[in-house]
Order: C-alpha cells, then structure tokens, then sequence
C-alpha cells in the first residue's frame, strides 16, 4: 500500500511539472530546459527552513514556492531582455550552474544529499493526508492554469505567440508577460518540489538532472501542448512506462539509461511522426462564453 | 489646427544604404496626409522609425509635445500611435473580434491580478470593449464575420480587420501602411470610409499608398519620398502633374 | 604566493588545453553562421567521436592512427546524417525554434542514453593512460601533448581560414551565412552548402575531441557541458564571427584555469556557466571585431553579426 501511495504522489508531482511547465513553453512561447532546477530550488529552500532553521513545514514549503518564483525572474528579467532564444540558453546555463552549486555547499549536503526531512502531516493523519493534499494541489493547478489559458490572459498570450510584432503594435508588452509566466510556472514547479521533499524525505542534486528536464519536455511535447488533457496524458504515460519497466528487474545501471532511452525515443519519434502530441490543441482560442456556444456577445 | 506628430531631422543608415536622410515631417489633427514615392524611397522605414520598431541615428520623434526617443515600440503606442502593416499581420489563433478586443488602449486582461481578482472590472471593460468592437466593425461592413477565423475571410477583408484593429486603441496619430494593396470593391469604398471619418474625429493620419486615386481622393497634402529623403511636399494634384516627380517614380 | 613560475606554467597549460575548447567552439560557430542553427546536437557528434576512438583502442587494440581514422570516418558519417535525415527533413516542414531545439536537444541526450547503456557510467579516456611525458623548459613543464595539442587548433584554423577565404565552396559557404536567399538566386546550392558546413564542424568536433579523450576523461553526459562553453564563446565571440569565437574560447580557457589561484578546484565548473551568464546579459551582441567590407553581387554591404531575434521589416 505504501508503495501505491509513493506512485500516486509521484505521478501527481509529475502532472503537476508537466501542467506548470506547459504554460511556460505550451501558452508563453518560452524555450527552457530550467524547470527542474526549480523544482529543487523549491524542494532544498523547505527543506533546509525546515529542518535547520525550525521554520514549520506549510510556511517552509510556501517559502520553497517564493525562492522559486524569485529565482526565475533572476533568470529571465536579463535573458528576455535580449531575446526568447537567449532565455534558452541561459536556462541551460542556469540549470547545470545551480545544480553544481548545490553540491558543492555543506549546508544543502552536498553530492551525498540532504537527509532527514521533516515530515508532514504523515505523523498525524498517516500517509493517505499526504496523498490527498498532493491531489488537491494537483487539481488546483490543473484548473488554474486552464482558468489562465482560457481567460482574457489566454487572448492575449495567444496573441502574443501568434505574432510578437503586431501585439507590440496594440501596445501590449511582451516582455512582461513573458516573465509573469515563467515565474508562475516556476514557482508552481518550486511548490511540487517542497512537496517531494516532505514526503520522501530525502533529496539530492541526481534527482534533478538534465534526465528531469528530458522527462518533462516529453510529457508536454507527447501529450500534447497548450492543453488541459496534455500534460496530464504525458505524465501519466510516461510514469506508467518506468513503472512498467521496473517489473522486468533490470539492475539499475541499465534501467536509467533505459528510461532515458525510452523519454527521448519517445519524444523524436512523435516529433517525426505527431508532431501535435497525444492530445490536440484547438486552432482557434476563443472566449469562454463563444466555447459555450451562448449569444451573450451578440447583446450590445 | 494642431500638429499632433513631430518628426525632426530623422536620419538613418543600414550598412551603406541611406533608408532615411534629414526627414523633418508633421502631422496635423484631422489631416490625411500621402506619403507617396518608388519602392525602396524609405516609406516604411520612415514609420519603423516614427514607431520605435528601428533606432534611428539621429533625430526626433515627438507626439502632442512629448518626445518619443526614449520609447519603446509598445510604450509608443500606448502614447497614441497606432499603425497597420504591410504584410497585415493578424493574430491568427484569435476570431476577428478577439484581434480587435486585445487592442483596446488599456487591456486589464493583460495582468494575471486583473484576471484573478478584479473579476468586475474586468467584466466592466470587456463589454464596453465588446460594443466598441462590433461598432468598429460595423463601420468597416464586417459585424457579420466577428467570431469567424481570420484565416476564413478573404484578403480584403482581413485588411480591413487590420485597420479595425488599429482603431481600437483611441489613437491620436494613425500610421497605414499602403491599405489598399490588393483591396477592392467594397473593401475599398469602406477603407476610404473609415479613414476619412477617423480624420474627421480629430486624428493625424498619414497613408503610405501606390494607389493614385485613393491618394488624390482622400488625402489633403502630398509628401514625396525618393531614396531616404523627401523631395516634395504640396498637394497631391500637384506633385502627381510635376513630370520630374513622375520620372522618379516611374523611371524605378 | 604567486610565483611567477607557477603563473607561467598555468598560462602554459591553459593555452594549450585551450585547444579542444577552440576546436569545439569554431565547430559550434560554423554551423551557427552558416545554417543559422543553434546545432545542440553537437554533443551527440562529440559523444559518437569520442567513444568511436575509444572502441577502436580499447576494445579493438587499433593503432592511434587507425582509431583515428576510424574517429573521423565515423563522425563525419554522423554529421552526414544529421543534415541530411536530421536538419532537412526539419527545414522541409518549416518548423519553429522550439522544435528545431527539442529535437537537437533529444539527439544529444538520446546518444548520451546509448552511451550510458554501452559504456557504463564510469570515466573512460580513449588511451588507457592520460599521462603524457613532459620536458622542463625554463622550469615551465611542458607535455607531449601539449604541443601537438596546439598545432592541430592553429593548423586547423588556418586551413578553415584558406578554405573559407580562397576556394569556391568556402566562398559561397560565407555567402549562404551572409544571405541564403541571395545565394540561392545567384545559383549556389544551398543543401551541399549546408551539408559542407556540417562536414566541417564534424572534423572540428572529431580533431577535438581526440585531443579532449588524451588528456582527460570522458562520461557520457560530459560532451553537453562542453557543449555549453562552446555556446558561452561562439555567444561572446558575437554570433556569425568565427573568429571571434575561437578567441573568446582561448581567453575562457585561460581564465578557468588561472581561476585556481583564487578559487578552489570543486568550483571551476561552475565558473563556466557564471561566464555564461555574464555573456548573456553584458554581451548579447558579442564582442565585435572590426567588420570586414565585402563585395556581393554590385552592392558593397558590411559583414556584422546577425541578432537572433527577428528582424524588423524595413523594405519600402
């Protein structure tokens, strides 16, 4: 059973990336590969409050959300100056850098990893509180960023991909913009990450490498971007099919490389063959009251 | 009569070309004015530039009084430019309605804290927005098409949508880059339409045209450009009869 | 506390390690200037060289030269196919950025999978020992390696410079980086343009990495961080300047490696990706070199590096 529970909130924390990460890239237009660095930065910053300053877990988790929220506007204020694709690289730069510091700083514990998380909830209401507060926040962020995407913001996001230019010349600021979807995205990826670590208990600058980003790229380009269903099939599938795999018993040397295989195989082949994903996207973004087909518009 | 768009000593080189050389122009409330000239004369470079899309060498941009320089592309429009393009450049993903609902000169829509607390102001906005947008179209003959896709309607009529967009925003300057290329018909009498009823409200307008006659039937005062630089102002009666002119024009 | 001994023989070594940096950065500018690409699949070329030397070697007990030559024969097959199946099969469609950049990307990391999977996660060089003898000059150690090192870079680079300067291919190679439509009108082909470039880059990346499996070692993931200070230098260097890229990769190099003095070894590999920062945001455009006049076609036009970012219209 708690083998189970383990699954569940890690699908969750996954649907919960690939969600937060198709905004970044699916609805703001944005080419990154930093998003598990933070889903670190919000897993160490909780973890660290937590057990080394004594700051209780709700607050140490909110605070993992802010410390990624805050860093990736740190990240992109100076790249989106210049251009879309230097966010891209600085990303890179961002994600491989931040990792490096962290295993090499005593206080996170370095390459061995930071241990002995305090738990949460776990101890009072048993481990099903934890489950279902990872579903709730799963739920949460599915309809927010499905609320965001299909509301006037969605317009204008829509617009602004469409073509930068012309929505410069309505006098909307791209820029901006861009930077608002970045860190709430960010700072959503920062939130699963305090969740992972209060859970697990354990965490370690492996558990966030370039293999995350891989993962989650394929669960958005897979399932399918700038839709609700996407990432949630993406993240599923590709859950599924580790989990699928552990039940050959491979020995571990060759099962990382085999998921890795398996994500990149995966995301070539549908970008050959289905480049839409799994899941569709409308072509046309229309306000919710036009989806529900009223005439509430027409009345002047 | 007041000038609404100043432009002094605008100056600019791409490489060894000469796209704008001195070009001191103003723009008055309520005047059409032609910006006329061959290909290559630097038409387009001289809006990029008044816009804020290219960084001129030297020179300056001012509008009812305010200096632009510092401006960006966005933050000049909010000012009270507005322009269409050459090439149209419709939002693609969005219905007709939409494309004009996102150029509203303030747009809360734009802020994720307008759109998650300020559920009625927002509401508030969007139906005046609405109304102002099915008038507009309205105006250009195209209140049928609102929630159609862009990709739908035929060239003509996606202009047209260009130009109603370009009206969304309450402008004081409006820059249109050759609107009638490749517009006829109804299109074209409703182009002309909507033009001259903006001027009449007060805007400065200035047209980049290769269409003669919509340049003599609609336009108050010529300007001629060649190579970079303006060659003749007057009206455009006479800068169309002036047989240098012509030669310039045509000898390209 | 800084003998000017020790500063001499870190400038020393620094110079000549340099070399594979040089190597992999003018491979990453090539392709950049001419396809107008960011080739991120650049690591998977290199992880194929590399562990292709290593085989030959270590496994089939090849002479140097013969693994070399296999090295080459196989990277260049490589680069081949990426152009060819890879990048044109993505041009036909017209594709974005971002997919241009998955797919790049996804190669590298797929390679590194199969590497990972053959090889094992361990460090692996391509001769069994790094260990190169070395002869004291003026108390300066200098190693076998190191000499060698630094011919193939000059050697290389001054071949590129003839090819890109005298011949035929490389003159409409600079043409095609310059204005692919324009070649295209006045009858170059741009495919076996394109495809030359990829070639080139591919003996770049392959001379580089034979130098980089000598002297130090190798896991799959390492080529993506390599990589990376090729994209720091070609960015630095000012995108479309070749030039400017193998300078910038020498003055990175020198600098990582005199960082020992004043920072201790666990963060030189960071110090990489704070130069990447630092080029980003102080040096979008790059550090420019003075631009060279050329003649194309009747117009006299300046040859500046190319903002990545669209360009505004300005015909009218």
């Amino acid at each position: 059973m708690e083998y189970l529970y383990g699954v569940i909130i890690i699908v969750g924390l996954y649907v919960i990336l690939a969600t937060s990460f198709n905004l970044i890239i699916g609805y703001g237009g944005l080419i990154s590969i930093a998003h598990p660095v933070f889903f670190a930065l919000g897993a160490y910053a909780s973890a660290v409050l937590s057990r080394d300053f004594g700051v209780p877990v709700p607050f140490a988790m909110l605070a993992g959300m802010v410390v990624a929220f805050v860093s990736s506007i740190a990240l992109a204020l100076p790249s989106l100056r210049v251009s879309g694709d230097y966010l891209l690289i600085a990303s890179i730069g961002f994600q491989l850098g931040v990792l490096e510091v962290i295993k090499n700083l005593r206080f996170t514990g370095g390459p061995g990893g930071f241990t002995n998380i305090p738990p949460f909830l776990i101890r009072d209401l048993g481990r099903e509180s934890y489950v279902l507060l990872v579903v709730v926040v799963m739920i949460a962020v599915i309809l927010l960023v499905r609320w965001i995407a299909r509301s006037d913001y969605g317009r204008a996001m829509s617009a602004m991909q469409d073509d930068e230019l012309a929505y410069a010349s309505v006098g909307r600021d791209a820029m901006w913009m861009k930077i608002v979807i970045f860190a709430l995205g960010s700072g959503i990826a920062g939130l699963a990450g305090a969740l992972y670590a209060h859970y697990f208990r354990f965490i370690a600058p492996e558990q966030f490498e370039i293999l995350q980003s891989a993962a989650i790229l394929t669960m958005v380009v897979v399932g399918g971007m700038r839709t609700t269903w996407g990432p949630i099939v993406g993240a599923l599938l590709l859950e599924a099919v580790p989990q699928a795999i552990t039940f050959l018993h491979l020995p571990p040397s060759v099962l990382g490389p085999i998921q890795g295989l398996l994500f990149t195989g995966l995301v070539l082949v549908f970008m050959f063959f289905r480049p839409q994903g799994l899941v569709p996207a409308v072509d046309v973004w229309r306000a919710p009251q036009a989806r529900a087909g009223k005439a509430e518009e027409f009345r002047s | 009569m007041s000038s609404i768009l100043t432009v002094n000593g605008l100056q600019k080189s791409f490489g060894g070309i000469v796209v704008a050389r001195d070009i001191d122009l103003t723009l008055h409330s309520g005047r059409i004015v032609g910006l006329i000239g061959p290909n290559g004369a630097g038409k387009t470079s001289l809006f990029n530039l008044i816009t804020g899309v290219v960084k001129p060498d030297a020179g300056t941009v001012a509008l009812a009084g305010e200096t632009l320089n510092k401006l960006k592309f966005h933050q000049r429009i909010r000012r009270g430019l507005s322009r269409t393009w050459q090439n149209i450049r419709l939002f693609s993903s969005l219905p007709v309605i939409d494309n004009l609902l996102v150029a509203t000169h303030d747009y809360p829509g734009e802020r994720l804290v307008n759109v998650l607390f300020r559920r009625a102001h927002l509401a508030r906005h969007n139906r005046a927005a609405r109304d102002k947008a099915m008038d507009v179209l309205g105006k250009v003959g195209l209140a049928g098409v609102a929630h159609d896709r862009v990709a739908d309607l035929p060239y003509g009529q996606q202009k047209l949508v260009g130009v109603a967009r370009a009206l969304m925003g309450d402008a004081k300057c409006l820059l249109l880059d050759e609107p009638m290329a490749g517009v006829e018909g109804q299109s074209y009498a409703a182009m002309q339409r909507v033009v001259r009823e903006v001027a009449e409200h007060g805007v400065a307008v200035c047209v980049v045209e290769h269409n003669v006659a919509f340049i003599r039937d609609l336009c108050d005062e010529g300007v001629f450009m060649f190579s970079g630089a303006i060659m003749a102002r007057g009206s455009v009666a006479e800068l169309i009869r002036d047989p240098q002119l012509t030669e310039l024009y045509f000898g390209h | 506390m800084l003998d000017a001994t020790i500063i001499l023989q870190i400038l020393w070594t620094s110079l000549a390690t340099s070399s594979y940096y040089v190597l992999f950065a003018v491979a990453f500018a090539l392709v950049l200037k001419v396809t107008r690409l960011f080739n991120f699949a650049q690591a998977a070329i290199m992880t194929i060289a590399f562990y292709t030397a290593f085989v030959a070697v270590q496994w089939l007990a090849w002479p140097a030269w013969a693994a070399f030559a296999a090295m080459m024969a196989v990277t260049l097959a490589a680069s081949y196919l990426l152009e060819r199946i890879g990048f044109e099969a993505l041009r036909k469609r017209g594709v974005s950025v971002m997919f241009v950049f998955v797919f790049t990307f996804m190669v590298s990391e797929f390679v590194a999978y199969v590497a990972m999977l053959i090889f094992g996660t361990w460090p692996q060089t391509i001769f069994p020992t790094i260990f190169w003898p070395a002869t004291l000059i003026g108390n300066i150690a200098i190693s076998a390696w190191d000499l060698p090192a630094i011919a193939t870079t000059i050697g290389s680079l001054a071949a590129l410079f003839v090819f890109m300067r005298f011949t035929r291919v490389g003159q409409f190679m600079v043409g095609v980086a310059d204005n692919p439509d324009l070649a295209e009108l006045y009858g170059i082909n741009k495919r076996q343009i394109f495809l030359a470039a990829m070639l080139i880059a591919g003996v770049f990346v392959a001379l580089g990495m034979f130098l980089y499996g000598t002297r130090a070692q190798v896991l799959p993931q390492t080529a993506l961080s390599l990589m990376l200070f090729a994209i720091a230098a070609t960015i630095m260097g000012g995108i479309g300047n070749i030039a400017g890229a193998a300078i910038t990769a020498v003055v990175l190099g020198i600098i990582q490696n005199v960082s020992i003095l004043v920072i201790s070894s666990e963060w030189q590999g960071f110090l990489l990706y704070v130069f990447l920062f630092l080029a980003i945001v102080f040096f979008p455009s790059g550090l420019r070199l003075p631009r060279r006049k050329v003649r194309f076609g009747t117009a006299t036009r300046e040859i500046a590096p190319e903002p990545v970012a669209p360009a505004a219209e300005s015909k009218a």
